[in-house]
């Protein structure tokens, strides 16, 4: 099943005042949506609220049919996976197999999904380790393998790939296009533009609370005017695109290297 | 809640060491005296230390957390089972000296409890390194003190963490006993685990800072100490050696 | 100049591990350098971190073999998790970033003057009194820098700095990296973030399975940038460039 998700009007935080001042957002099911936005913008609580961590103390925020106000964040599991920033909060079973098992066995699925979840994200060959022997970046994929083996409509993924080495970052891209590619929809936290490239079909920008911009991902990679104004550029993929007017406008690697094929190359200037 | 609540009362801003002197005076006269009178005057002290720390609204409920079990235990079991004679309460009979005996016990109890909760409450941990450490006390030494007495707060904010995290892998809170039960494993393993790795990370941290550099430390800002806390603290330190001598010379007598 | 820390065919197991975390090792960090270390997810460059700066096997335990010389007077190291570097012992993030020079016994206003010059390199004397507790995890990254730089390190020693800055902080620590190496610091920053890593290093090594499989000038190791993987795929030969701008400027026209 997939499910789209929707913000209507909704302000929302932590007792001291509201982080989200009347925020409306639209996501497609099938959509993949990227929160970019400086430290303390709202985008941790925009994504906390999708899972019931947060409530809104006004308006409305659904996934699919479901008003979220009216479930616990365990029942709110069968449809939004969500992968927290830090991974080191929620492991504790002896294996990583054991772990990545726990959330299905918790909504009482058959557990088919674990070990292609393991195999997706390269982690078959430490199945057997105990989690705290793992490196931390490693931790970090064993708790998104847990969410995937979930099969949640919609996946909620909180800087999934910092500290993460190329290969990792590969892994990630990977498993979340595939998943979006069968309808889930995916909402992703993060400031590594490169991957968000990779990922995301459209860029949301946080301000104090508010959306600042709404646009698509590749407009929005390749607009360096808009991506300066937030202390960012463009990723290198995207730069180049625009630095060589690379044809098809490309801002993920495959594209750039489709459109470079053929150059020349000269020797290095010494 | 367990823990320093920041605030402007006299224990509050005075030295560090006076609210624990208090309290640990409190510990040893509660165990000075033996009659239900007695105990009775010295948990008046500690409600007494608990309003000057404006601490009451802080440590009521821990307080009640952990004096009611007790009592109602000491209660059952010498008011019960306790020996003659017997004083009947309506429809239920009690043991007079079991009654008596739960008094004792149960206001020592009482007494202890509020006058740590309220020294907790009113000492602040940055505040009380720094005091030791301008008395030159060894950082290992500090560093063990300091971080049992902030441990509550500490677990509190990692135990919601793995809270959010679990109930999203769908784990229910609630439910039945058989439920909760199950539930615990996946909510206490991650903060044993978790604080382990961290204790060692903190460990490596805390070398590299110089923690263990052998030079004596020095203090930035140590508290004030005022020759009026100091004659309150040896004030202290006479009520209990007099107690004591009174509970032996009496005993002797 | 001889270098700050000289191994030489060094390998290093962590206990109850029979394979050894690092083998075959043998590299020198130099003063006035940045020398990046970074491979694949768990092969060691956390750990060559902590054998570089002294940590390991003296506080991890484990076994080291080979030769290690390590020449730095105050070697400074920042961890992964800032979260487990705080002391838990400050009021104030001054105090904290003071933690170092406060440990070494030096005189208050030294011991300030440091603490001053490190918040003001990494851009957090605004967050002076602010509470260590409350600091937003970036907040928190740039602090536990700070807090390094205060003890003046003639070796730092650095594991993935940035992964909680955004991109505009991540890029003002790996310029203030670069900077403290012109003034004669050895830096040795294990990273994956090999953009920025290529703008400041003169030296990489790269780690596999706890071996070198390459060690030498950045521009000829940091092969893994976006820029790189792109200009590789897209047939340019060797030297690849490492950046957009390297890149632009091996097409031909």
């Amino acid at each position: 099943m997939t499910f789209g998700v929707r913000l209507e009007r909704v302000r929302a935080g932590y007792g001291q005042g509201d982080v989200l001042h009347d925020v409306s957002l639209d996501v497609a099911a099938g959509e993949s949506l990227a929160l970019l936005g400086a430290n303390g913008a709202g985008k941790t609580t925009l994504a906390r609220l999708l899972i019931g961590l947060v409530r809104p103390s006004a308006g409305r925020v659904t996934v699919g049919d479901w008003d979220v106000s009216g479930r616990r964040p365990d029942e709110l599991a069968r449809r939004v996976g969500y992968v927290f920033q830090h991974a080191d909060h929620q492991l504790f079973a002896r294996t990583v197999r054991d772990d990545v098992a726990f959330g299905p066995r918790c909504l009482g699925l058959p557990g088919d999904g674990v070990a292609a979840a393991l195999e997706e994200l390269g982690l078959s060959r430490v199945a057997g380790a105990h989690p705290y022997d793992l490196p931390a970046p490693a931790r970090k994929l064993v708790t998104l393998a847990g969410v995937l083996a979930m099969g949640a409509g919609v996946l909620v993924l909180d800087e999934p790939t910092a500290g993460f080495d190329h290969e990792s970052r590969e892994l990630v891209v990977a498993a979340l296009r595939r998943r979006i590619e069968s309808g889930v929809t995916a909402v992703v936290v993060s400031h590594d533009l490169a991957f968000v490239a990779e990922a995301a079909e459209r860029i949301v920008v946080m301000r104090e609370g508010a959306i600042a911009t709404d646009r698509r991902a590749r407009d929005m990679l390749r607009d360096e005017d808009a991506l300066h104004a937030l202390g960012l550029g463009p990723p290198p993929a995207a730069a180049l695109g625009l630095r060589l007017a690379l044809s098809g406008s490309p801002v993920r690697i495959a594209e750039c290297v489709a459109a470079l094929r053929g150059a020349r190359w000269t020797a290095p200037a010494v | 809640m367990i823990g320093y609540a920041a605030g402007r009362s006299p224990l509050h801003r005075a030295h560090p060491y006076t609210p624990l002197a208090a309290a640990s005076a409190v510990l040893l006269l509660a165990f000075a005296v033996s009659t239900p009178g007695a105990v009775g005057v010295v948990v008046l002290a500690a409600v007494a230390l608990a309003l000057l720390g404006d601490a009451t609204g802080a440590i009521v409920r821990p307080m009640l957390v952990l004096v009611l079990p007790t009592w109602a235990l000491l209660l059952v079991l010498h008011g019960i089972l306790g020996g003659d004679p017997h004083l009947v309460l309506g429809p239920v009979t009690l043991s007079e000296p079991g009654v008596r005996r739960a008094l004792v016990l149960g206001g020592r109890v009482t007494a202890i409890v509020i006058a740590f909760l309220t020294a907790l409450a009113t000492v602040s941990p940055p505040r009380l390194v720094e005091a030791m450490t301008a008395r030159g006390v060894p950082f290992g030494r500090i560093f063990l003190l300091v971080s049992s007495l902030t441990l509550v707060p500490r677990m509190r904010a990692r135990a919601v963490q793995i809270l959010d995290a679990q109930q999203s892998r769908g784990l229910r809170i609630g439910g039945s006993a058989a439920a909760r039960v199950r539930a615990l494993v996946p909510l206490v393993l991650p903060l044993v685990l978790g604080a382990l790795a961290e204790v060692e990370e903190q460990v490596l941290a805390l070398d590299a800072r110089g923690a263990a550099s052998g030079a004596r430390r020095t203090a930035l800002d140590p508290p004030r100490d005022t020759l009026g806390e100091r004659l309150v603290r040896m004030a202290l330190i006479m009520a209990v050696l007099m107690a004591y001598a009174a509970k032996f010379m009496g005993r002797g007598a | 100049m001889k270098p700050i820390v000289r191994l030489v065919d060094a390998a290093f197991a962590y206990p109850a591990c029979e394979a050894p975390a690092l083998a075959d090792l043998s590299l020198d960090v130099r003063r006035g350098e940045v020398t990046a270390v970074t491979g694949p997810v768990g092969a060691g460059a956390s750990t060559l971190l902590l054998v570089a700066a002294g940590f390991a096997p003296r506080l991890t335990g484990g076994t080291l073999t080979g030769t290690r010389e390590i020449l730095a007077a105050r070697p400074g190291i920042v961890f992964a998790t800032p979260w487990t570097q705080l002391t838990g012992l400050s009021r104030t993030v001054a105090d904290e970033v003071a933690f170092g020079p406060a440990s070494h016994g030096r005189p208050p206003a030294a011991v300030r003057a440091a603490a001053r010059r490190a918040m003001d390199q990494l851009g957090v004397a605004h967050l002076a009194a602010r509470d260590p507790a409350t600091l937003s995890g970036g907040e928190l990254q740039s602090v536990v820098v700070a807090s390094a730089l205060a003890l003046e390190p003639d070796l730092l020693v650095l594991d993935d700095p940035a992964a909680e800055l955004d991109p505009a902080g991540a890029d003002a620590l790996y310029a203030l990296l670069g900077a403290l190496a012109v003034t004669g610091v050895a830096v040795l920053v294990a990273t994956q973030d090999l953009e920025r890593a290529a703008r400041i290093a003169q030296r990489a090594i790269l780690l596999e399975a706890g071996r070198v499989v390459a060690d030498g000038p950045a521009a000829a190791t940091l092969t893994g940038t976006d820029a790189a993987l792109i200009a590789r795929a897209a047939g340019c030969p060797a030297p690849l460039p490492l950046d957009v701008d390297a890149l632009v400027e091996r097409l031909a026209r």
